[in-house]
């Protein structure tokens, strides 16, 4: 029998490694064989004994060198994925903004033909557009008039003030509009629509049949409000023509006194 | 150790407090110097930070370790060749000149007798004790770990064992 092909058999002897029909086997070899149970013995021995060698504990100060490596290593780690990050992020955003130039572009065209259009077709269409509102505001302008004269007629008397107050909102009245209010002013039962139209009538004194109608209405005037009123607005007109009609009316009888007074006053204010 | 490699790596932490001893213990076995084993722990958990890419994770971990550890000798003693101190040794007297009953005394002279003998032994038969006797491996991972069959190993840890009896059989003369 080979000593040496029990070699392998040795170490898992002493080791412990060896599986029960391994180990057999050797056991027999070992019954016959002295030089191989002297040694098998010697190993054994000595490999108990290397078991005994303790092995040092490492020192507390290689845990501390190992957390402090371990955590420089992280920061520079974290370092190296930030800058990639960062590189990362920027190489994403150009795909980003690809797409806002044409977003830009389109919204350049549209304001081009918006305002190309503006150009070409703008002129015309204002000039249609001013014909049209005219037209239109001409005709609203008719419509109050017709209303306004309609109003005069009316039988309630806030209807026919009504009436009146609509002329201050008729910027060029005509002849037709100055009559209606002159026989108002001369002929209307109730002093509040005389009044009034009294007042509207001083808007239009730029027109000289207005002004000429007051005068003549001034005599016509029975109620001391009237003529007081008409006093007031001769003086504001500084119309000299009216003090021929005011002495007229001075000539009256049943005059009212604070009337007459005043009307003496105006005269003399007005020459 | 696959969480290390994406990217977990606190897990290093963790992989640490396991195997620092293990680890230290065979370095120790190695060198005979407490502090240069200490350094080279630090360099293998370094190197298997800044490496740990090439953990594949088909083998086990403790394979992967011990492989940087046996590389970190490696350029350790090609560095510092001529320069070899023995701490060991000198802590294993101290410790047997103390006042201890004469049984025990002889077993740690006999402890220090084959501990100055180990270290007569060659880097690699001292290296597969190491792994075999210390770090009580098992012959099939040695074999993985120095990448030959477990038969060799086998033989190389029984030559080894040879080699170490004679020489203490001499240093007993």
């Amino acid at each position: 029998m080979k000593c040496e092909l029990y070699e392998e058999l040795f170490t898992g002897w002493i080791n412990k490694e060896l599986s029960p029909e391994e180990s057999g086997a050797l056991e027999r070899h070992i019954a016959g064989c002295a030089n191989c149970r002297e040694e098998l013995q010697g190993l054994q021995q000595m490999w108990d004994t290397m078991g005994q060698i303790e092995t040092p504990e490492p020192s507390a100060n290689m845990g501390v060198k190992f957390y402090a490596m371990l955590n420089t290593y992280k920061e520079s780690v974290n370092e190296q994925r930030s800058l990639w990050a960062d590189i990362k992020y920027q190489v994403s955003r150009i795909w980003e903004w690809q797409p806002r130039w044409p977003m830009a572009y389109n919204l350049a065209m549209v304001v081009i033909l918006v305002g190309a259009g503006y150009l070409f077709f703008g002129k015309s269409k204002s000039d249609d557009q001013d014909k049209q509102l005219k037209a239109l505001s001409s005709q609203v302008h008719e419509l109050k008039q017709t209303m306004m004269l309609a109003l005069l007629e009316n039988p309630s008397a806030s209807e026919r003030i009504r009436g009146v107050s609509y002329t201050s909102e008729i910027k060029h009245a005509d002849k037709q509009v100055i009559d209606a209010l002159l026989a108002t002013l001369n002929n209307d039962p109730n002093v509040n629509v005389r009044l009034s139209t009294l007042d509207a009538l001083t808007h239009l004194t730029g027109y000289p049949e207005v002004r000429e109608g007051l005068i003549k209405s001034i005599v016509e005037q029975d109620s001391p409000l009237m003529q007081l009123a008409i006093a007031d607005v001769m003086l504001k007109l500084q119309e000299k023509r009216s003090v021929t009609s005011f002495k007229e009316l001075l000539k009256q009888k049943g005059l009212d006194n604070g009337v007459r007074d005043k009307i003496k006053q105006t005269i003399t204010q007005l020459i | 150790m696959l969480k290390v490699k994406a990217g977990d790596l606190d897990r290093m932490g963790m992989l640490f407090e396991r195997y620092n001893r293990q680890l230290y213990g065979f370095l120790f076995h190695m060198t005979y110097q407490r502090e240069l084993s200490e350094d080279m722990v630090q360099q293998v958990f370094y190197k298997m930070l800044k490496y740990r890419h090439t953990f594949t994770g088909t083998g086990e971990y403790i394979h992967w370790m011990y492989s940087i550890a046996r590389n970190v000798l490696k350029d350790h003693w090609r560095k510092n060749k001529q320069q070899v101190q023995h701490e060991g040794v000198e802590a294993a007297e101290t410790i047997a000149g103390g006042l201890v009953p004469d049984e025990a005394f002889e077993k740690k002279q006999a402890k220090a007798e084959l501990h100055r003998a180990m270290e007569k032994l060659s880097e690699s038969q001292r290296e597969i004790l190491a792994l075999s006797r210390f770090q009580e491996l098992k012959c099939q991972e040695i074999a993985e770990i120095l990448g030959m069959t477990e038969g060799t190993v086998k033989v190389r840890i029984h030559r080894a064992m040879q080699e170490l009896k004679s020489i203490y059989v001499k240093m007993e003369r």
